[in-house]
């Protein structure tokens, strides 16, 4: 054997020893620069990686945050082009709404064809403002022109935040747009709590319960004046809506709505986007009470000089 | 305002002009509801006597939440007959709680409309049915000591006197006051739906409910009025710039001990606490819960372009049966239109009076 091959061999039988030494002594980073890795992969939409949810200390998902949607479904909650707001002449961009895909599950409501007709009369109408003091002044005009609660679902995708305060037996929504407030009753058999809703309102009465780490809430007892878009779309006091909030990582909750209304449609239907956690330092919500940028508009023909 | 109830404190004093109900209601649930009071009392005499302990939420904080009441008894301002008297007697004190209820009793009764929204009878509106606990201050403000609120500033005064003067459609003292109401503006921000006041939580004449809800590092507090609702971090968010106005200020919290402390700025400009300064403005206000039913709230006004000093008033805080309905005033808004037309409606009048005196 020449000094060669046995230098060879030597180094051969000594190879699987090294790489061995090698490999072990890089396992921790190589892991890290794998997780770096997948890390680094650009995020598919609609996509999460699993992760550890959080709880609150009495072992439920923690939903506290304030969070606020990206769609464009106030404006229509189906698909939907880019449009001119009312009156271009002066309003320019500042007034034009954006173009967007729809929420609704299937793309299509299934409305009954006479409430397909309403749907379509409540868009020719939605800044008709007539108000009165009596319940006429529901009739026409899309409520959020209005500065009226925007009840269910439509609350959750108003351009606009809202903020999560989970009590153990109550949870809160408050929503920036006209100081809108939910409570959701967690507790079971709450004598101040009952099963049905004592009165009709504006954002229904809700009662909550988790199904694993998935917040459901059970909504009825809605007035029949809310609409769920610009585009007319509406319900009547028949609706129930079943919400599905999931965590789906650290920034986005998953938010479902079963909507279902035996007198305006054919059978139940869903809608569904993420909610985004708001991540500024100092993020707050702030006031919009939008009543006193609409007084003139409700109630101007009532004015001593109206039109001025 | 299309309130829970559907009336604003004017219509209700509208409304006080129509007596009309049959006597035997009255004569009938007066016992009952004296009875009602007395219990109230009585059982929260013997719950005081039970040992007991603050409950706490799931994460350890002295637990506030659930539905109370400031209403109240208890003037603000210390009456003269007491001179420096902090407390009442335990006589005194069930004697005035006794009247109280009695009075807000009859209250209700007399008060009802001819259509009314909705029965006063039936829906918790006043102090006899919303569960008010007897309070043996003789005054709400303690401090300065007297139980009085401390003099206006010079200048202060002099723009209190102006808006007195001037201020459209605020004097409620003078039932014959012209009511100015051009445009929505002239009506008070009540009648708008858009505040009815506070921080301070004070005793209103009814609504005066609230529901404290505690979440991870947050307070929410609820008032009933108009769902109006503050969220007050605990966890050192930063506070707002000048550059930002609240119609019910910017508040921040923290825990001393079991007292949960709440400092408050940023209010807006004319929806002030008594008119107060809004840059100079700051409230101060103290939670504590000292039994089940009670919760002991402080408050401490400090606004020295105002008052001549800062002051403090308690008032307690009672248990309530919940929950506190939706309120939604602005979307049912009958008030508006009712002022508004009917100015006009005394101006048609008024003009054709004047145009049938010129044609004789």
């Amino acid at each position: 054997m020449t000094k060669a091959a046995l230098l060879s061999l030597l180094l051969f039988s000594c190879a699987p020893v090294a790489v061995q030494a090698q490999t072990s002594s890089q396992q921790t980073p190589a892991r890290g620069a794998t997780t770096a890795a997948a890390a680094a992969k650009t995020p598919t939409p609609g996509e999460f990686p699993p992760y550890k949810r959080p709880h609150t200390p009495d072992g439920k998902p923690d939903f506290n945050g304030i969070w606020q949607s990206f769609v464009t479904a106030d404006i229509d909650i189906q698909d939907h082009d880019a449009q001119a707001g009312p009156h271009p002449d002066i309003m320019g961009a500042y007034g034009a709404w954006p173009g967007g895909q729809g929420i609704v599950e299937g793309g299509e409501i299934p409305y009954k064809p006479e409430a397909l007709a309403k749907k379509k009369a409540n868009a020719e109408k939605r800044m008709v403002v007539n108000i009165t003091s009596d319940d006429r002044r529901h009739d026409t005009g899309d409520p959020e022109l209005k500065c009226y609660r925007p009840g269910l679902p439509r609350a959750n995708y108003l351009p606009f935040p809202f903020q999560i305060i989970q009590g153990k037996d109550n949870i809160m929504m408050v929503y920036e747009f006209e100081h809108t407030l939910r409570t959701i009753f967690m507790k079971e058999n709450d004598k101040e709590a009952p099963k049905d809703p004592p009165a009709d309102s504006w954002m229904g009465w809700s009662h909550g319960h988790f199904e694993g780490d998935t917040l459901v809430i059970d909504t009825t007892g809605f007035v029949p004046y809310t609409w769920f878009d610009r585009a007319g779309d509406f319900h009547s006091d028949a609706l129930h809506v079943v919400e599905r909030y999931t965590l789906v990582s650290p920034y986005h909750i998953m938010y479902e709505a079963t909507i279902e209304d035996p007198n305006v449609y054919t059978r139940p239907w869903k809608v569904s986007f993420p909610l985004y956690r708001r991540m500024e330092k100092n993020a707050q919500l702030v006031d919009f009470d939008c009543v006193e940028f609409v007084e003139k508009m409700l109630y101007g023909p009532y004015y001593k000089n109206p039109g001025k | 305002m299309g309130n829970r109830f559907g009336v604003s404190s004017k219509t209700l004093m509208i409304a006080a002009a129509v007596l009309l109900l049959p006597t035997f209601v009255p004569a009938q649930t007066k016992t009952s509801v004296t009875a009602k009071a007395e219990t109230k009392a009585a059982s929260a005499k013997s719950t005081e006597k039970k040992t007991w302990a603050l409950p706490r939420t799931p994460d350890g904080q002295p637990d506030l939440q659930g539905y109370w009441t400031s209403l109240s008894f208890t003037p603000m301002e210390r009456p003269a007959k007491y001179g420096n008297r902090e407390f009442l007697t335990d006589e005194e004190a069930a004697e005035i709680h006794k009247e109280g209820i009695q009075h807000s009793y009859e209250f209700t009764f007399n008060d009802l409309a001819e259509t009314p929204v909705y029965d006063a009878t039936v829906y918790a509106l006043s102090a006899w049915q919303e569960g008010v606990a007897p309070n043996k201050r003789t005054s709400l403000v303690v401090d300065p000591p007297d139980g009085k609120i401390p003099p206006l500033t010079p200048e202060a005064a002099k723009v209190k006197d102006a808006a007195r003067r001037h201020g459209p459609n605020q004097d409620y003292a003078d039932p014959n006051a012209p009511v100015k109401a051009d445009v929505a503006e002239d009506l008070n921000l009540g009648e708008r739906c858009l505040s009815f006041g506070g921080p301070p939580i004070l005793p209103g004449a009814y609504n005066s409910n609230f529901f404290i809800v505690q979440g991870a590092g947050y307070v929410m507090v609820e008032y009933e009025w108009n769902n109006e609702t503050r969220i007050i971090p605990l966890d050192g968010h930063p506070a707002l710039s000048q550059g930002i106005h609240r119609w019910h200020g910017d508040s921040r919290g923290h825990w001393e001990g079991n007292t949960l402390v709440v400092e408050t700025s940023n209010f807006r400009p004319g929806a002030t606490f008594q008119g107060a300064n809004p840059k100079t403005l700051k409230i101060t206000e103290y939670f504590t819960r000292t039994d089940q039913n009670t919760i002991e709230y402080k408050f401490t006004i400090d606004d020295p372009s105002t008052w001549t000093k800062p002051w403090s008033a308690i008032v307690p805080l009672s248990h309530m049966d919940g929950p506190i309905f939706e309120y939604a005033c602005s979307e049912n808004n009958n008030d508006a239109v009712n002022i508004l037309a009917g100015a006009r409606a005394t101006e048609r009048t008024a003009a054709e009076k004047a145009k049938n005196i010129s044609q004789k």
